[in-house]
């Protein structure tokens, strides 16, 4: 590897490369200059001459960001400098100016080395380059550094990996929730019957422990399946006119008829019927996610639900007088899984407000939450009172 | 409530046991008749082959061997057996979309109330 030894083409080989200097090759054509200027500049390749010996005898900006050589460091080194050791070894580099010689032209794609011994996955063309007699005058090497392409692929690749993982998990989700509501259906049946049959007084508050239990695994497993189809975008609505004062009163009759435990008051101020074209099983979640919040968090103070229309578009306020929501949870209270108090002193999925959320925003609504700490909390739903046209529908 | 057909009560198509046969039991401890398949096939065979006049089906959607859909469209060919009024009952609730094509009297969904299902029995029997 002598920088000095002299050979038969013009003088590239041992003269140090300068500002001016170019490849016999480009001397001898009538590329304009500012061409050589662009093959300098390039950065994303590395863009060499090697001599008919595979030494090096030009350099550019992405030669020296790709491998690490500095040009005065590298010009007049044997090329194989760039490969790993066992492919030196292996006489892969004058295999490779064998080949581009005999056939023109070589192209690999593999580990080469860098300057300061780390390896990168580079993609190598070869050019075995001639003059107009024919003479082979040297080698023209473009590599380009794949490293990157590849950390994109490996990404994508990540990506995909973790989205059917998803997709596996709510297609389980789905169907466990599927398969447990069939025992569930059983048990609740028989409950019921039970119930219908003469029982001794302590009997029947025992069952009736045991169906309110009953009804409260039924709404888990019915929180997780809705998660599985929300995730699973296969969350559709079934539209009916629902008259919405009807759905509170029920689901309040509903809420104050379980033993709730802070024998909270609520008072339902709704005047006039509300009556849209919602989806009302949805609806009735909606209410009784909002409400049941307002009792677990509503320290046993009194709860207001309000409901009003205007404008084709129907208003609920549910409202308590708790400790309220801090300013940095206002909105992250409605994301999945999030709550702003702690998991251990309030039981739940954590995933009433999420569900809400989505069911409104399904419907082409809105829904918000008004508080400050320790002046309880005013949540807003908006509905649209027609359905919004079918683009618009989410999911 | 006298129908062309229905003087058998309800046939019962459900392939989990523990449901079927509670279905069956409070029927029958309400004063229907009751009639039960495991499947479509078990339920076609029960309307030819034994001559079952139902005066209501009370149809599972997802079964083995043949489901509440194929179910369906075979009865609603067999003239002797398309005008059984048919209650779907199940614990999909997605499935009213596939259901409307159904033409089907009712759509309940799992779990469903006692006083529910005796009502819709009431109405079409």
């Amino acid at each position: 590897m002598n920088p000095k030894h002299a050979d038969e083409h013009e003088g590239a080989a041992s003269s140090p490369l300068s500002e001016g200097a170019a490849s016999a090759t480009l001397r001898r054509s009538s590329e304009p200059v500012d061409f050589q200027l662009f093959l300098q500049c390039v950065r994303d390749y590395a863009i060499l001459m090697l001599d008919p010996h595979g030494r090096v005898q030009t350099w550019n900006l992405g030669a020296e960001r790709i491998k690490g050589y500095r040009r005065e460091e590298i010009v007049g080194q044997h090329f194989s400098a760039f490969y790993p050791r066992e492919d030196v070894e292996a006489g892969k580099p004058d295999a490779a100016l064998a080949v581009a010689q005999a056939e023109g032209r070589y192209e690999d794609e593999g580990w080469r080395v860098r300057k300061d011994g780390s390896r990168f996955w580079a993609s190598v063309v070869l050019t075995a380059v001639r003059d107009g007699a024919g003479k082979l005058v040297g080698f023209g090497k473009v590599t380009r550094d794949l490293t990157e392409r590849r950390q994109a692929e490996e990404a994508r690749l990540r990506l995909v990996q973790a989205q059917e993982a998803l997709r596996l998990r709510d297609e389980f989700l789905s169907v466990a929730a599927h398969e447990l509501r069939t025992p569930l259906t059983a048990l609740q049946l028989q409950l019921e019957r039970l119930g219908a049959t003469t029982l001794p007084e302590r009997a029947g508050s025992l069952l009736d422990r045991a169906t309110r239990n009953t009804a409260r695994v039924v709404a888990l497993v019915d929180t997780l399946l809705d998660l599985a189809r929300i995730t699973g975008g296969r969350f559709a609505l079934a539209h009916e006119r629902v008259d919405l004062g009807a759905v509170v009163r029920d689901v309040v009759d509903r809420l104050c008829g379980q033993a709730t435990g802070t024998g909270a008051h609520i008072a339902v101020r709704i005047p006039r019927p509300v009556v849209g074209t919602w989806d009302r099983l949805r609806v009735e979640q909606v209410v009784t996610n909002l409400l049941s919040n307002a009792v677990k968090y509503g320290e046993g103070q009194p709860i207001e639900v309000e409901a009003s229309e205007g404008g084709r578009e129907a208003t609920l306020s549910v409202i308590d007088h708790g400790p309220g929501v801090a300013e940095r949870d206002l909105e992250r209270i409605f994301v999945r899984f999030e709550r702003a108090a702690s998991v251990r002193n309030y039981g739940g999925l954590g995933l009433g407000l999420y569900i809400a959320r989505q069911i409104v925003e399904a419907h082409g609504g809105t829904i918000r939450v008004e508080s400050g700490r320790g002046a309880g909390a005013r949540f807003v739903v908006r509905l649209p009172l027609d359905p919004p046209a079918p683009a618009e529908e989410a999911r | 409530m006298s129908r062309e057909h229905g003087t058998d009560g309800v046939l019962v198509v459900e392939d989990d046991t523990e449901i079927r046969e509670i279905l069956v039991e409070l029927l029958e401890e309400h004063g229907y008749a009751a009639a039960a398949a495991e499947n479509g096939l078990e339920a076609l065979k029960r309307l030819r082959d034994d001559g079952l006049k139902p005066c209501m089906i009370l149809l599972d959607l997802m079964m083995p061997v043949m489901d509440g859909a194929a179910f369906r469209t075979e009865q609603q060919r067999d003239l002797a057996l398309a005008g059984i009024p048919v209650v779907v009952l199940s614990a999909y609730r997605e499935a009213f979309e596939e259901v409307e094509g159904m033409g089907v009297k009712r759509f309940l969904t799992k779990p469903v109330s006692l006083d529910t299902l005796l009502s819709v029995v009431e109405d079409e029997c």
